[in-house]
């Protein structure tokens, strides 16, 4: 997990100058929070110097005390009601200041959260390849939250925990040097050596979290594949299989807390030792005559503003490195740049002419090409049934219209602009893809649709259901567009159709769509047909078609292979040419099984 | 998380929190006492801690100071301060380590027990959520069970805490220590009040995180329809909507954990300033000594986090009960006390022995299915279920049944085998009527292949055998057309296949579910619309390799050509009922709608 352990990642590690980048990131954030960080600071002094007084009035309180019946009873009053007025202002002001630094920490977090997010989206998707979703909530919300424990708690328990031990010790310079230097010496010890052991925690305690995510993982598999593993009569052998899981988990689960104890006992153990050899000390000065009683008591009650803050910091100070590594690796993403930059002219209104010049496309620079100097120009308004064999470079070639990527040589033109001058924002605008995987988010319909959009009117919404021809399945709905969609009750024909959906809410000029291959029951299929016609009718469009019937609908055809162009022109001409592979593919099929169109494309075509 | 409205139908009221809570300890009883003994101990020696240092003082106050002072008491007090705190040491370690033990030992009871029940018990188990929810009864509700023990083990400790320390301080002087110590219990009544407010500002704290972590995963999962749409800023704007929430709900849970904290810290401050208060006229009377006070002041702080842990555990009793009523529902048909049942583990040494598949009893000769009728859950879009199907199946038959989307053949098959309830009708194995169809219609009677089969993260092997004898491995992977996925896929039979199959493709899932159904023997063989993810070739050739060589019944929902055209017997279903059946040709030429789904195929 850490970047620190291979050496890979050191090589990887951005150079010296970076350091002050990430500290740039932490300013940029805090910034703006400064008087509520000011605030903060003078509760905690505050607080801190009226709580380190508490005990001298208990010392002077235990001196009056001791005169027994000489003592002066309105001077002992005085000094219980200012003790309990001190308390309880500590008290206060403590809670107000954790309060604060909460608030401070989850404001800077969250902007920087919401900023992450929106820089990681405009990476390009040869960026996106390299990380996976777990990966990223690792990196938004885990890194951030590590952070935001750091901006919350460092200033109030750190800062705070810091302050209280150092005044502690002042103290103790002040009662005696030699215990000054003693308990000085003591406390240093103690939190290099608990800062030490708390490693040893690290490793056993992420095996824990591993096992037990695969134990939970392990019930969640099976709970949701419940159905197949009872009609399969599976139980038994599955549970004996969670038995396995569970041990490996119980045996982590005790080496962890094991690891983790070590440290109380540590802790325990020199806190022992330091506190008899703090009442051995009051007790030698007092028999000593320096010190008196109330004094002795003194020394005592301090040690225990020793062990609190010192305590407090052990702890703080793995998070501290926690936070400190999280701030690099978002330093880091936040310094990645988009490969595809974006141009500053916008498409003009209307269904504008696709054009291809001499497209040439690689993946990476070393890898083959996937695409060939593919020319070809297809007029405004009309519909291209791409064809091809499964890898020939069908997919790519869209792609670039949407400019996911940019061709590695050539141009491709949307209303004779190269796409690399238009801006990114308004092309997307304009471009709508549908793939034939449809990604459907667990949320309500119309935010599936919309994206999250509360701008869009949930009639809007209502109504490209109904254009796609979803209205029954609408109108079947508890809340209408307000119910939440749950993955898997969805047909693969529905999904489509809700993709569908999706594009006719952005009105875009040029439609790509990848039509699924897999076979439809024919009811849905049908559904699927008008509103595909629907969807088209009046923008360029490219099909990457699976069946006959659909590329007959088309006004252009081309036939890809291996990434080159192995045929492109208007359908009439194609079919009526004998020689042409289309022609081919449809004297095929004439005579075929019904079933396969798809399968006659993947024989035929070269 | 919302309490569902039939909850009250698995009310645990607290006499039965009480009573599983006794019949989990007693899985381990000797190991609960020691936990008792030892926790005891280690809430004892503090309150040992603060009377050693007061009679310290006590011994010190009567030294003179000056050379040669007599300080052999004060140091034999220190001594015994100093073994006390060796012993705390040790006792500390030795109850942690066995507190770890007790936990980890009921979690795991309970958490095997649940799934026990949802995996082998008999009738039909349907999840009242999705699996995600029904987790966190085996996470979030297994650990409130396992505080609640764990309050029992404190309890016991931090009463007698509470009793000796306020013995130590009547001593003293008892109405100092009433008027000291009686609003004290007042932190009883505060944190009862607010813990469990507490609890909700975390709860909702857990599941508004739960949202962003879903939603940036959801984002960067689809981040190529994302950006495709240009809707980045909406989905930031989103994130940070839900960003907000979890704001409120961590103030909410910061600021009421002050609050505690805060009562309770000036409590402890407030009782200090009367002991001072009222202190200082005894000592003016002669009655107190400088001992008598640091006394006070030391035990005076943990005897209000101890009554405040009183105020929590009516809290957690009631928590606790809450926890095994969602349980209850968990398991729905199952005894209150299932959660709680003593069965072995095996988190030592050996695992339990698996039992021996009976062999079967009676082969198929027929099947059949009189007037079934059955609903298909409360899922959205889903169109309904099935009402009054008759059919009958017969040895070495194939029949197919068909119909458009909605018209119920995958709720037909599911009620057949007991994966869904049915409402009315029966069944009959060999004319016999079949009870629990659940129970029953597994291998070696049957065997199913659902229309999204469920793969487990394990290799492919694993998943084809699952628990099956190896022999069987190559011919189920043949049988299913597997082999030549075995090729393309690096590791063949030992590539790991992902979380639920996500590293094959749909294809590759389906063939693996029918390699697994075909690894167990069985005499009839139900297919749930494989053709979703298998094209037409695959699927012809899947059902001539099974009829070749396998002596099969199969009954296979498809509305392909490749199943019709070989079905021995076809059954047409149309909004949930059976609209026609019989062999194919003469189904073409009397039912329209078996025309019509003929036709649409052709296309």
């Amino acid at each position: 997990m850490t970047a620190e352990l291979s050496p890979a990642a050191a090589a990887q590690r951005p150079p010296p100058g970076d350091s002050a980048r990430t500290l740039a990131v932490l300013g940029r954030y805090l910034a703006p929070l400064k008087w509520w960080m000011l605030t903060l600071a003078a509760l905690l002094l505050a607080s801190t110097a009226l709580n380190l007084n508490l005990p001298q009035l208990l010392a002077r309180f235990v001196d009056g005390a001791r005169l027994g019946a000489d003592a002066d009873l309105a001077a002992l009053t005085r000094l219980a009601l200012t003790y309990i007025a001190f308390a309880v202002a500590v008290q206060l002001m403590n809670a107000a200041a954790t309060y604060l630094g909460a608030r401070v920490g989850w404001q800077a977090t969250n902007q920087l959260r919401a900023d992450l997010t929106g820089h990681l989206l405009s990476l390009d998707m040869a960026e996106h390849k390299e990380r996976t979703p777990g990966e990223l909530i690792e990196r938004i919300d885990g890194d951030v939250t590590a952070l935001s424990n750091f901006f919350s708690q460092f200033a109030v328990r750190v800062f705070g925990a810091g302050l209280l031990l150092l005044g502690a010790l002042v103290m103790f310079w002040r009662v005696n040097v030699w215990i000054g230097l003693g308990v000085t010496l003591f406390a240093a010890l103690t939190l290099w050596a608990m800062n030490r052991v708390r490693k040893i925690g690290v490793e056993p305690t992420r095996r824990e979290r591993e096992s037990s995510a695969q134990l939970y993982g392990y019930v969640e598999e099976r709970l949701a594949g419940l159905d197949d593993v009872r009609a399969l009569g599976a139980g038994e052998h599955h549970l004996r299989g969670f038995l396995q899981v569970q041990r490996e988990f119980f045996r982590n689960f005790l080496a962890s807390w094991k690891a983790r104890a070590t440290v109380w006992q540590l802790s325990m153990g020199l806190f022992a030792a330091g506190y008899v050899a703090i009442l051995s000390a009051a007790v030698g000065l007092y028999a000593a005559g320096t010190i008196t009683l109330g004094t002795a008591f003194l020394l005592y009650s301090y040690m225990s503003m020793v062990e609190e803050p010192i305590d407090q910091l052990s702890q703080q100070l793995q998070d501290l490195q926690k936070a400190a590594a999280s701030l690099s690796r978002i330093g880091e993403l936040l310094a990645l740049r988009s490969e595809l930059p974006s141009g500053t002219q916008e498409l003009s209104a209307g269904a504008p002419e696709l054009a291809f010049d001499r497209v040439s496309f690689r993946y990476s620079p070393d890898s083959e090409p996937v695409l060939k100097d593919v020319s070809f120009s297809l007029p405004a308004g009309q519909m291209l049934g791409l064809l091809g064999r499964t890898g020939s470079g069908k997919t790519t070639l869209t792609r670039l219209v949407s400019r996911l990527y940019d061709p590695s040589a050539g141009a491709v033109r949307l209303g004779g602009v190269p796409t690399t001058n238009l801006s990114l924002t308004g092309l997307r605008a304009r471009v709508a893809v549908v793939s034939q995987d449809v990604q459907v988010f667990q949320a309500s319909v119309r935010d599936n649709l919309t994206f999250f959009d509360p701008q869009v009117p949930d009639e809007q919404v209502a109504a490209a259901l109904r254009e796609v021809g979803l209205g029954d399945w609408l109108d079947g709905l508890a809340e209408g567009v307000q119910t939440p969609l749950p993955t898997g009750s969805l047909s693969a024909g529905q999904q489509q159709l809700l993709a569908f959906a999706r594009v006719l809410l952005r009105d875009p000029a040029v439609v790509i769509l990848d039509e699924p291959s897999s076979r439809l029951d024919p009811a849905t299929e049908a559904t699927l047909t008008a509103a595909m016609t629907r969807l088209l009718r009046g923008r360029t469009a490219i099909v990457i078609a699976h069946r006959l019937e659909t590329v007959a609908r088309a006004d252009q055809i081309l036939v890809l292979g291996a990434g080159e162009v192995l045929e492109f022109g208007a359908r009439e001409q194609l079919a009526a040419d004998p020689k042409s592979q289309y022609a081919a593919l449809l004297r095929a099929s004439a005579g075929a099984d019904e079933e396969s169109a798809e399968a006659l494309m993947e024989e035929l075509l070269v | 998380m919302t309490t569902h409205p039939d909850l009250h139908r698995y009310r645990v009221d607290g006499r039965q929190t009480f009573a599983l809570a006794r019949r989990i300890i007693a899985y381990n009883p000797a190991l609960f006492v020691l936990n008792m003994v030892l926790w005891a101990s280690v809430y004892l020696l503090p309150a040992a801690m603060a009377w050693t240092v007061s009679e310290l003082f006590r011994r010190l106050e009567l030294v003179t100071p000056g050379p040669g002072a007599e300080l052999t008491p004060v140091w034999l007090m220190l001594g015994v301060f100093a073994a006390i705190r060796v012993l705390r040491f040790g006792v500390f370690y030795a109850a942690f380590l066995k507190f770890i033990e007790l936990i980890g030992t009921t979690g795991a009871l309970l958490r095997r027990n649940l799934l026990n029940y949802l995996l082998t018990a008999s009738g039909t188990r349907t999840l009242p959520d999705t699996p995600a929810e029904a987790v966190s009864r085996f996470r979030d509700d297994v650990e409130d069970v396992n505080q609640y023990i764990e309050a029992w083990v404190d309890g016991f400790g931090m009463a007698l805490f509470v009793l000796v320390s306020v013995w130590l301080m009547l001593r003293v002087d008892p109405l100092l220590t009433l008027l000291t110590v009686a609003p004290l219990f007042l932190m009883i009544v505060v944190v009862s009040r607010l813990s469990p407010r507490i609890r909700t500002y975390r709860r909702r704290m857990r599941e508004a995180t739960a949202r962003v972590t879903d939603f940036i995963g959801e984002t960067f999962g689809a981040v190529g329809a994302v950006k495709l749409a240009g809707r980045e800023e909406q989905m930031v704007a989103h994130l940070r909507r839900l960003g907000e929430t979890r704001q409120k709900a961590a103030l909410g849970d910061v600021l009421l954990t002050e609050l505690i904290r805060g009562v309770n810290t000036n409590m402890v401050f407030l009782a200090t300033g009367l002991v001072l208060l009222l202190g200082a006229r005894l000592v003016v009377g002669g009655q107190m000594v400088v001992a008598d006070f640091v006394l006070f002041i030391g035990l005076l702080p943990r005897l209000t986090g101890t009554l405040g842990f009183f105020g929590d555990w009516i809290a957690t009793h009631r928590r606790t009960g809450v926890a095994f009523e969602r349980m209850g529902r968990l398991l729905t048909d199952a005894p209150t006390d299932e959660p709680a049942r003593h069965a072995p583990l095996g988190l030592r040494g050996e695992l339990p022995a698996l039992l021996p598949q009976a062999a079967l009893a009676e082969p198929l000769r027929e099947l059949e299915v009189r007037g079934l009728s059955a609903q298909y859950g409360h899922e959205v879009g889903a169109s309904g279920g099935v009402q009054d199907v008759n059919l009958t199946v017969r040895r070495g038959q194939f029949v197919v049944v068909t119909g458009r989307i909605g018209s119920g053949k995958s709720t037909l098959v599911r009620a057949l085998l007991g994966l869904l309830p049915h409402q009315r009708g029966e069944i009959l194995w060999n004319g016999e009527r079949v009870v629990d169809p659940a129970s029953f219609f597994v291998p070696p009677r049957s065997s199913y292949t659902a229309q999204l089969p469920g793969l487990f993260s394990d290799t492919l092997r694993e998943n084809v055998l699952s628990g099956s004898g190896e022999e069987r491995l190559d011919r189920a992977v043949r049988l299913a057309q597997l082999d030549t996925d075995l090729a393309q896929l690096g590791q063949g039979l030992n590539t790991p296949v992902g979380a639920r199959g996500v590293k094959l493709s749909g294809g590759q899932v389906q063939r693996t579910a029918v390699a697994r159904m075909l690894a167990r023997d069985a005499d009839l063989l139900v297919f749930d619309d494989v053709s979703s993810a298998l094209d037409a070739r695959t699927e012809s050739a899947l059902w001539d390799a099974l009829s070749r060589e396998l002596d099969a019944t199969c009954l296979v929902v498809s509305h392909r050509r490749a199943a019709l055209s070989r079905a021995d017997w076809v059954v047409v279903l149309g909004g949930g009922r059976v609209l026609d059946q019989g062999p194919l040709p003469e189904l073409l030429e009397r039912s329209a709608e078996m025309r019509a789904l003929w036709a649409e195929e052709a296309d």
